[in-house]
């Protein structure tokens, strides 16, 4: 069977228009949902290392109930469920015209697909960026911990100077993961309507017909995305040092034993 | 906010099982059934690849790697969408929607699976294989009856928890209209429209029950684990 691939099906006219608006959606939607997830995170560690039991069982039940529920499920339940809750006034107020709340290309901000689709993707993603986040934690030596103690630090600047620093670098690499899958669930919002990339991909589809060439593209715009936050966020994101200590360590200790390092 | 859960009342085997007695399974059964036969071909497939990477090494790895990668860089979504294109073109006919969702879930979760398989069989010791080789054992007698049985209680809790994420993804089916939980639940609330937080929070206690279950057994696997272990 031969294929005659047209892509002037979706990189013209409409379905362009479409495609480009369902990318920047997207964008816009992963932006939002990383910036909600992470300072969700911070709550919930803050919370979790205050001591007492009450803030330790909050943040284990959310963990537990976020990790073990599907977000498409959880996306439905936000979208027909709890957006219905909401006063009457607010609901009118977010379905009115805002040209304020505009991004570019024509996507707003303020409408309830698109607040749904944040706050599922943020509240989801926290709770498994703290699980990074703590694994990252964990994963610093105790001494680290005992000298920090031993110094007069505080818990607040143990945490802040110590451990996170050297947590964060740790566990970068899945918490990086963390932030693409964000993206990448973001799909799941054409479930509740919102016109992100794949909804406005399937709408192709039934537009034109062209169901390879849309797949086609929206695949590669995903794969693009995720190649350039990889990078981005690798780039910017803390660093260990490279095994440059522990080897310079390693050659003093073979050549001159112990030197009081 | 005032719970009404006469609609569960009225749709719960609906949402137990579907269509059941028109031999349309729906609902949880089909979720279950979906998730486990998903879960089956991905690891068969999944250690094979592993095994394909670990005997040949180098480009043969490098690609299944490529491939993995590539996998894991687009929505399930999409993968889902590429078979629905892609099987009828292949058999010629239309598939049954939930068994092209079932084999997409399937591919997609192999390549999880393969890394992880691949992991636990490199954590084992290099004297192992090399055992092997000096009692004369072939390559992939050493891979059957000396890494594979010795990683498998490593590789338990993280088959299970890809089991766990399996069966939280059986719910885009949704999104192609196969009647799986999640599916029959967006059904129920398009018709009875006004009880909504009732239906999704029924349907995500399944969910929890049945995930959280098998969480509490692979964390208990896993202490087990290192209960045994030599440290």
């Amino acid at each position: 069977m031969a294929w005659h691939l047209d892509w002037a099906g979706v990189l013209t006219g409409q379905p362009l228009q479409w495609v480009i608006s369902g990318f920047l959606t997207t964008l816009y939607v992963t932006l939002a949902g990383s910036v909600l997830a992470t300072v969700l995170t911070v709550a919930l560690l803050a919370l979790r290392l205050t001591p007492g039991k009450v803030g330790r069982g909050f943040v284990a039940a959310y963990v537990s109930l976020f990790r073990n529920t599907p977000l498409l499920v959880q996306l439905l339940f936000w979208y027909f469920a709890a957006y219905g809750v909401l006063p009457q006034t607010w609901r009118f107020y977010i379905g009115d015209v805002h040209p304020w709340a505009v991004l570019p290309v024509n996507v707003s901000w303020l409408t309830p697909e698109f607040l749904c689709a944040t706050w599922g993707l943020g509240l989801f993603s926290a709770a498994f960026l703290l699980e990074e986040v703590q694994a990252g934690l964990n994963s610093v030596p105790a001494g680290q911990t005992e000298a920090a103690l031993s110094q007069g630090f505080s818990r607040w600047a143990l945490l802040r100077y110590v451990l996170l620093p050297q947590g964060l670098a740790n566990a970068w690499q899945p918490i990086t993961g963390q932030y693409l899958n964000l993206m990448k669930l973001s799909s799941l919002a054409t479930g509740i309507g919102f016109s992100e990339l794949t909804y406005q991909i399937s709408r192709i589809e039934s537009y034109n017909a062209h169901a390879l060439e849309g797949f086609a593209v929206g695949t590669a715009l995903y794969l693009l995305l995720g190649l350039v936050m990889g990078w981005l966020l690798v780039a910017f994101g803390p660093k260990r040092p490279r095994e440059k200590k522990p080897w310079l360590l390693a050659v003093a200790k073979s050549h001159g034993g112990q030197n009081g390092v | 906010m005032e719970f009404d859960y006469s609609v569960l009342h009225d749709n719960f085997t609906y949402l137990l099982w579907g269509r059941m007695a028109d031999g349309q399974p729906g609902g949880v059964l089909l979720t279950l059934i979906m998730a486990v036969s998903a879960g089956v071909i991905a690891l068969l497939l999944g250690i094979g690849m592993a095994a394909l990477a670990w005997r040949f090494g180098g480009w043969t790895r490098r690609a299944l790697f490529v491939w993995a990668e590539f996998i894991r860089g687009i929505p399930l979504i999409f993968v889902i969408f590429w078979l629905y294109f892609l099987l009828p073109v292949v058999f010629g006919s239309s598939m049954p929607g939930a068994l092209t969702v079932t084999l997409a879930l399937a591919w997609f979760t192999s390549a999880a699976v393969m890394h992880s398989t691949l992991a636990g069989l490199e954590s084992l010791p290099v004297g192992q294989s090399e055992a092997g080789i000096a009692s004369g054992f072939s390559q992939w007698q050493i891979l059957r009856t000396l890494l594979l049985p010795q990683a498998w209680p490593n590789l338990l809790p993280s088959y299970l928890g890809l089991l766990i994420s399996l069966l939280k993804d059986t719910s885009l089916a949704f999104i192609v209209n196969v009647p799986e939980l999640t599916t029959v639940a967006g059904q129920v609330n398009n018709r009875v429209q006004i009880y909504p937080a009732e239906i999704f929070l029924f349907v995500g206690l399944i969910y929890y029950l049945l995930c959280a279950t098998l969480a509490g057994i692979a964390g208990r696997w896993m202490r087990g684990g290192n209960r045994g272990s030599l440290r």
